[in-house]
Parts: C-alpha cells; structure tokens; sequence
C-alpha cells in the first residue's frame, strides 16, 4: 500500500467518524486534495488490499471495518451516536478504535431474544453470552460480508 | 460471527451444520479490542499478517480454525 493510498484510507476513516455515516467519493475529493475519480482509483487499490470494503458496483463503501456503511443486526450507541457494525466482532471493536466506552445491541440469531451488552473500560458488562464464529479464518475474505 | 445467548443456542442455530469456533464474550471484547483499537489513528498503517496472527496467538487462538489466510 503506497503512502498516498494510506492517507486516503485514513482520511475517508476519519470522515466516517466526522459524519457519523459513510462518505461519498465526492465528500473525500472535497475534503483532501484528490478529484473524485482519483479516490474511486484509489478505494479499489484499497478494496483489493482488504483496507475497506466497497459496494458491487465498485462506488460506495460498505464496510470500513469495524464500522459497516448499512444497516446491519449490532447497532453500538457510544460518542453520542449510533452506529452499524458488521458482526459481533466488529461491534466491540466499534468502542475500541472509538476509544469509548458503549452499548451494543443485538439479537440472538437462534431465538431472536434482544441482547444488550454494556462495554466499559474494554469490558462488557455480561459475561453469558457467547461469540460463534462459522468461517475459518483463512476464508474470511472469501466472502467478507457473508463471512 | 454473532452474539449468542449461550452455547446450546449456537448448537441450535447451527441445525446440523459443522460448528466454527465458539468464544465468551470476555474473549471476545479482548480480541476485538486488540484488533481494531488503532483503527482510527492519524498514523495507521496496514497491518502485516505476522501481526494480526500475534494477536490471535496472544489470546491462546492458535489452532487451525485461526490461522489467517496468507
């Protein structure tokens, strides 16, 4: 990854936080000194590299992992906001990049019972439930949003 | 990789299917946390495979299920 891909990874980052929601390529172009089409080129070198992850058609993002640009099961309240996680991992580590403590909320994909979990100095509050990861790890990026 | 209410509602959601790997939450909020925790940090840099596996192994997820993809 060159340095310029890393900034514009760290800068659309750091507009997700700013907006609170995925930024369009024309908000980044806005924001730094590229063209619109220059971060499009540049999304894509870093959708191949795994550093975010874009929609099908290759224009929006969906995934700037732990932060998920949709709506998804784990909603986190923390900094004031809510936000959209992509699984059970990502929603803990919504309030770790964030630095903050938080509430995540979900269901339980068995028997649909809401779960609530408060995080607090990196620690949540119940200690019953369970994580069930069903992909291995080396197929993870097989199918990033299946998986 | 979901949140369950506990391991008999994983094994019920799986219906059949063969099981991956099963953490507590505790684990989890740890693995997450060092995972993601420089995420948002003006000097990220990607991280290399080797560190993302270290982080797995500190846990003690050294088996198979958890060797990442080269």
């Amino acid at each position: 990854m060159t340095p310029d891909d890393v900034k514009l990874r760290n800068d659309t980052y750091q507009l997700f936080v700013d907006l609170g929601r995925a930024p369009s390529a024309g908000e980044v172009s806005a924001a730094t000194t590229s063209t619109p089409s220059e971060v499009l080129d540049g999304w894509q070198r870093l959708h191949l590299e795994h550093a975010l992850v874009l929609n099908r058609s290759g224009s929006e993002i969906r995934m700037a992992n732990p932060f998920s640009a949709v709506p998804t099961a784990y909603r986190v309240r923390t900094g004031g906001r809510w936000w959209y996680a992509n699984c059970a991992w990502d929603a803990f580590g919504i309030c770790a990049a964030l630095h903050s403590d938080g509430r995540i909320e979900a269901s339980c994909p068995d028997c649909g019972d809401p779960l609530a979990v408060t995080v607090r100095d990196g620690r949540p509050d119940v200690t019953s439930l369970v994580f069930h990861c069903l992909v291995p790890a080396a197929q993870w990026w097989e199918d990033i949003v299946f998986t | 990789m979901n949140l369950f209410r506990s391991e008999a509602h994983v094994d019920r959601w799986l219906g059949g299917r063969l099981p991956g790997a099963t953490l507590p939450v505790m684990k989890l909020s740890e693995l997450a946390h060092s995972w993601w925790d420089d995420r948002l940090s003006p000097q990220w840099t990607p991280h290399a495979r080797d560190h993302n596996q270290a982080i797995l192994q500190r846990l003690g997820l050294v088996d198979r299920f958890w060797q990442l993809g080269k």
